[in-house]
């Protein structure tokens, strides 16, 4: 059956937009760590943030090295290709700026015994951003 | 076609080398790792054996990689023709080395056999997928980045790119030159692993023996360097539909894209 030259490029890019849009059913987190047990009666919050400088699995778990001892963090999960994390919190005992403040503070690396700064920056929290990447 | 398929590659190009320096210059977060399928590959042992994504790649590495499977199936390796920025990048850097060189074909100063041609890109390229999927998987990281010429051209001095890394893509463009087109050829893991659905692929361009003049012109201008004019139909895996074949023909009707069933 004869075929229109056209057809080629209609599928590319037919192809191309099914990909772009199937992506959110592939959806997987990077990294999952419990940090806390949360109390039975607590009422817990998730703040979303995207941070700049968590771009793969080895940041998304130094990220959440930076939670862990937290007082009222829970879990954080993080979702490295799309530069985002999901603290669950207790606002009780935490807030969303303590865990905003942590992430952004200085990051202990274990292989040289320094601290490093400026490694992670909050650019967008819950739909409010902070500053430029 | 050949204006719109240029148009194409331009648009990708410039697509992903903005995308490569405004990362650089630390104005947006995306890469341009993000937009590449190969990622997905790359990450699918990972995916399915810790349900985690390999390193910085994606559900939309593996989305865009589901996706061009798919259009592998329907329209061979057009992804390479029309989507690819290195691919696009070699083969306007390949006519260039035709025209300086004076080169008939697209084989370059190398005019392999039929027969070699495919032997040499078989083995090539899989040792390059085998090494580059073997080392991604066993290590969790995504090693093949210093290496990745797409990687290296675009990403304007990514992470991971090293100063040896310019000498490999200095020697794939000097290669380039001499055989154009040699990575896509020769080397592509990508290339290696779309074969498999690029083979059956539903569409195909035939040749009419009543109109073919068996001038080869054909032959000449396919950047794949296949032999269009000794085939009645072209089945090659490597074919990327990109109509440079039916452009230099010089007799309409001659060469026809097809699908198969109705009439013939």
């Amino acid at each position: 059956m004869r075929v229109p030259p056209w057809t080629v490029p209609l599928l590319v890019l037919l192809c191309a937009a099914l990909g772009l849009a199937g992506a959110r059913f592939l959806v997987r987190p990077s990294v999952v760590l419990d940090l806390a047990q949360a109390p039975s009666d607590a009422d817990l919050r998730t703040t979303v943030l995207v941070v700049g400088g968590l771009f793969c699995v080895d940041t998304a778990e130094r990220a959440a090295g930076q939670l862990d001892g937290l007082p009222g963090v829970v879990r954080f999960t993080a979702y490295a290709s799309r530069n985002r994390a999901e603290v669950l919190y207790d606002p009780a005992v935490a807030t969303a700026e303590t865990i905003r403040k942590a992430i952004e503070g200085p990051v202990y690396d274990k292989e040289t015994g320094e601290f490093l700064f400026g490694l992670y920056r909050v650019v967008e929290a819950d739909g409010v951003k902070y500053s430029a990447p | 076609m050949r204006r719109l398929r240029t148009a194409f590659q331009v648009l990708v190009v410039a697509a992903v080398a903005v995308t490569g320096v405004r990362h650089a210059l630390g104005w947006s977060m995306t890469t341009i790792e993000k937009y590449c399928p190969f990622g997905g590959l790359e990450t699918a042992y990972a995916l399915v054996t810790r349900q985690k994504f390999t390193c910085a790649a994606g559900e939309l590495n593996l989305a865009l990689f589901l996706a061009l499977i798919l259009l592998t199936l329907l329209a061979r390796k057009a992804f390479c023709g029309w989507v690819c920025p290195l691919g696009a990048v070699l083969e306007w850097w390949g006519r260039l080395g035709r025209r300086w060189l004076r080169f008939s074909s697209f084989d370059g100063w190398w005019r392999p056999s039929d027969r070699t041609r495919k032997v040499l890109q078989t083995v090539l390229r899989s040792v390059v997928l085998a090494a580059v999927l073997a080392a991604t998987w066993a290590t969790g990281e995504l090693v093949f980045r210093g290496y990745d010429p797409y990687y290296i051209l675009f990403s304007a001095h990514g992470h991971d790119v090293m100063f040896w890394s310019y000498f490999i893509l200095g020697g794939l463009l000097a290669l380039g030159l001499a055989m154009p087109m040699a990575w896509c050829k020769y080397l592509c893991p990508l290339g290696a692993a779309l074969w498999p659905a690029s083979k059956p692929g539903l569409l195909r361009l035939r040749r009419s023996p009543d109109h073919c003049t068996e001038c080869g012109a054909c032959d000449d201008a396919c950047p794949q360097s296949l032999p269009v004019s000794s085939v009645m139909e072209v089945r090659s895996g490597e074919c990327t539909l990109c109509f440079e074949c039916t452009a230099a023909c010089p007799v309409a009707g001659a060469l026809e894209l097809r699908a198969p069933g109705g009439k013939p």
